[in-house]
């Protein structure tokens, strides 16, 4: 044969060898090589939610049942026996995902080198307690975990607020860790989100995971708005608009929304104690679609920091709809936005604007 | 095609091993991620607004695989069709409580909940016993649902057995998944004996024995075992609550393993019917080691035990047998 006929046998050859190893590579790498072990601080942990939140992290629900995770546990030194305790029970749990617990009431060692920070510590608002007081106290300690995060975390960190008032608290943590990206600030909203599918589901007795897309606006607080405009069923025959099925826009309108929006209440009062389980589990879910993406046609509410879309002043905390890719979240845009719906997500905008003042007159 | 849900009822559900155990159970650490289930959650009337605040957490969770949710203060309805029962409910020791009180209390709500298994639950429903005395409350429920076949029923010993790995692992700081084989022989209480004679570390140059790792058969032979029968003591003393997130956490790989079977090379400890095996008596619900497979446990066979051991198994099933005569002595 000729010279050229060599040649491109030759190449054939090598290159089928060469695609042979890579994938003989890949395969090695899939099955023997574990995922590095990824951080997750979890504030205020020896309380309610940090109970219901740790051992969901321990088994992967958070990240995957293939991230291995290292859990911080940071609380204050009045809890420190507590939290201990907690310690422990992690290390008798044997959960294979767990690689390491480090339990402190040092905020330096508990942010060292975090890839997530869920933030559940803060002053809950007790009976009597003016709105005020509340506001002072939390703005004081997000300042200062603030600053230990920005000094201590891994760069790219991920955090999520929780603790009351969420969105301002992360506002606040937002203003002094300047280092750490706007956009890896966010609160929790994913609970009411989660709350109004299941409502939905509920009023029309279809499966919880057949419903999607409804939104919360704003607040993570009574002038929250749960918007069903958007939201769909899946149903045999196709995705079929909420409001259709429902066909009753006055209960979409009032009951439903004041359901939702007063839902933590309405636990509290048959608990006796605030949800701590559908709580942990919204954290789970938030961080879960955050970092490894929202399914195709879906999206979430999250509490993010705002550009101006849907006409929302620019650096609030508020909550929109977003979709995850690739470790980022993007608000939805060019939703349709009705006069009713105009009215509710601009008053939850200005409470926001509202509690913005009252923290900043702390800071002085 | 999805699979059909499986029932699952928590008895005892709004307390705070209930309050643990369900999201787990919801999010498919019990049964597996492909698997949709249907909890069922029964209580007493005075926790029942609490329970119903446990089932709103769980609509407002919006957790893919739960197909649906029963909140209960009927015994039947609770057990309507479950295929899986987990049995926290029972009747705490209080301070200053006799033993014989405590045991009164557990014998009568055992005796009822096992008529109500036998009669309501699905053929086959696996049973799991954890509220103390998990081992004698796990006998009373045997004895009063004997069409529920004896392999059928268990209590919980593998909190126990977790724990042991996780002392093992914390003194040789390895990984807790590195460490297996450790059995827990006999009664879910402070004569349990925890026995490392057969646990295996797996290191980069193969499996290696504890005893040889460890190289302190002192502290194996003590303070490893107090530590291990005296955890919930401890956690209590530290929490000022007991062990809910570890003991419900527990539940699921108990039931998990039974159900989805036990991994090449391992076993782990499931309180279940002796059959006379390692010479404990017949009729005592006692901690084996068992590998499971297609849904049933088989005790590990021909395992060497030695002085130490024999005497601290023969302890262990002495007790048992106690809390079976006082048990029966509270029925008539």
């Amino acid at each position: 044969m000729d010279y050229t006929e060599l040649l491109e046998k030759a190449i054939v050859v090598s290159s089928s060898v060469a695609l042979f190893c890579n994938v003989i590579k890949h395969i090695w790498s899939s099955t023997k090589m574990e995922k590095e072990p990824v951080k997750v601080l979890v504030t205020g942990a020896a309380g309610q939610i940090g109970y219901a939140l740790i051992p969901m992290i321990a088994r992967g629900v958070m990240l995957g049942p293939d991230q291995p995770v290292i859990i911080h546990m940071l609380d204050i030194e009045q809890a420190a026996e507590a939290l201990h305790g907690v310690e422990m029970e992690l290390i008798d749990g044997a959960f294979p995902l767990l690689r390491g617990v480090v339990a402190t009431t040092d905020v330096a060692e508990a942010c060292s080198d975090v890839n997530i920070a869920i933030m559940l510590g803060g002053i809950p608002r007790t009976e009597g307690m003016e709105r005020k007081a509340v506001m002072s106290r939390n703005v004081s300690i997000y300042k200062a975990q603030a600053l230990a995060l920005e000094q201590h975390a891994a760069a790219d960190c991920k955090v999520l607020v929780v603790a009351n008032p969420a969105n301002t608290n992360a506002l606040i943590l937002k203003e002094f860790a300047p280092s750490i990206p706007e956009k890896n600030i966010t609160c929790l909203t994913r609970l009411d989100h989660n709350r109004a599918l299941g409502q939905i589901a509920e009023k029309l007795q279809e499966h919880v995971s057949d419903v999607k897309n409804v939104i919360i606006w704003g607040n993570h607080s009574s002038t929250q708005y749960p918007d069903v405009n958007h939201a769909t069923v899946t149903t045999s025959s196709g995705e079929i608009s909420v409001r259709d099925l429902i066909a009753d826009d006055k209960w979409l309108n009032t009951e439903f929304i004041t359901t939702v929006q007063q839902r933590g209440a309405a636990i509290i009062k048959a608990r006796k104690h605030s949800s701590a389980l559908s709580a942990a589990s919204a954290v789970c879910d938030h961080i879960h679609d955050w970092v490894l993406g929202t399914p195709e046609g879906t999206w979430v509410s999250m509490g993010v920091c705002s550009y101006g879309s849907y006409g929302i002043t620019p650096g609030l905390i508020y909550s929109f709809p977003v979709t995850c890719q690739n470790g980022k979240w993007s608000i939805v845009q060019g939703l349709k936005i009705d006069e009713f719906s105009r009215a509710k997500m601009d008053a939850t905008a200005n409470e926001l604007l509202e509690e913005k003042s009252l923290a900043y007159s702390f800071l002085g | 095609m999805a699979k059909q849900p499986v029932r699952v009822l928590v008895t005892g559900a709004a307390g705070q091993i209930g309050y643990a155990l369900v999201p787990m159970i919801a999010r498919g650490v019990m049964l597996g991620p492909d698997q949709p289930v249907i909890l069922h959650m029964l209580d007493i009337p005075p926790a029942a607004e609490a329970l119903n605040g446990v089932k709103m957490e769980l609509i407002d969770a919006a957790f893919p695989l739960l197909k649906g949710v029963v909140a209960t203060t009927d015994v039947v309805e609770a057990c309507t069709g479950v295929g899986v029962a987990v049995m926290v409910g029972g009747f705490p020791r209080k301070e200053g409580m006799e033993r014989k009180d405590v045991m009164t209390k557990n014998v009568s709500i055992y005796k009822s909940q096992a008529s109500a298994l036998e009669k309501h639950a699905a053929a086959n429903c696996k049973v799991l016993v954890v509220a103390n005395p998990a081992n004698t409350n796990a006998l009373i429920l045997k004895e009063f649902a004997p069409s529920i076949p004896e392999k059928n029923i268990s209590c919980l010993t593998r909190l126990d057995h977790n724990r042991a790995l996780g002392q093992i692992s914390e003194r040789l700081k390895v990984q807790v998944c590195d460490v297996k084989n450790a059995i827990i022989w006999g009664n879910h209480s402070s004569s349990q004996y925890p026995d490392v004679n057969h646990a295996t570390v797996n290191t980069p140059s193969g499996e290696k024995p504890v005893r040889e790792l460890v190289k302190d058969d002192a502290w194996l032979n003590g303070e490893f075992i107090s530590t291990v029968q005296q955890r919930g003591a401890a956690i209590i003393k530290a929490r000022k609550l007991s062990s809910a997130l570890s003991a419900a956490s527990a539940a699921c790989d108990h039931i998990r393993d039974w159900v989805l079977g036990t991994p090449e090379g391992t076993w782990v400890s499931m309180g279940v019917y002796s059959d006379g095996s390692y010479n404990v008596p017949a009729g005592l619900i006692y901690s084996f080691p068992v590998t499971c497979r297609n849904g049933e446990w088989t005790i590990v066979q021909g395992l060497p035990i030695d002085e130490f051991s024999r005497k601290k198994m023969d302890a262990t099933a002495e007790e048992l047998s106690e809390e079976k005569a006082l048990a029966y002595s509270c029925l008539s």
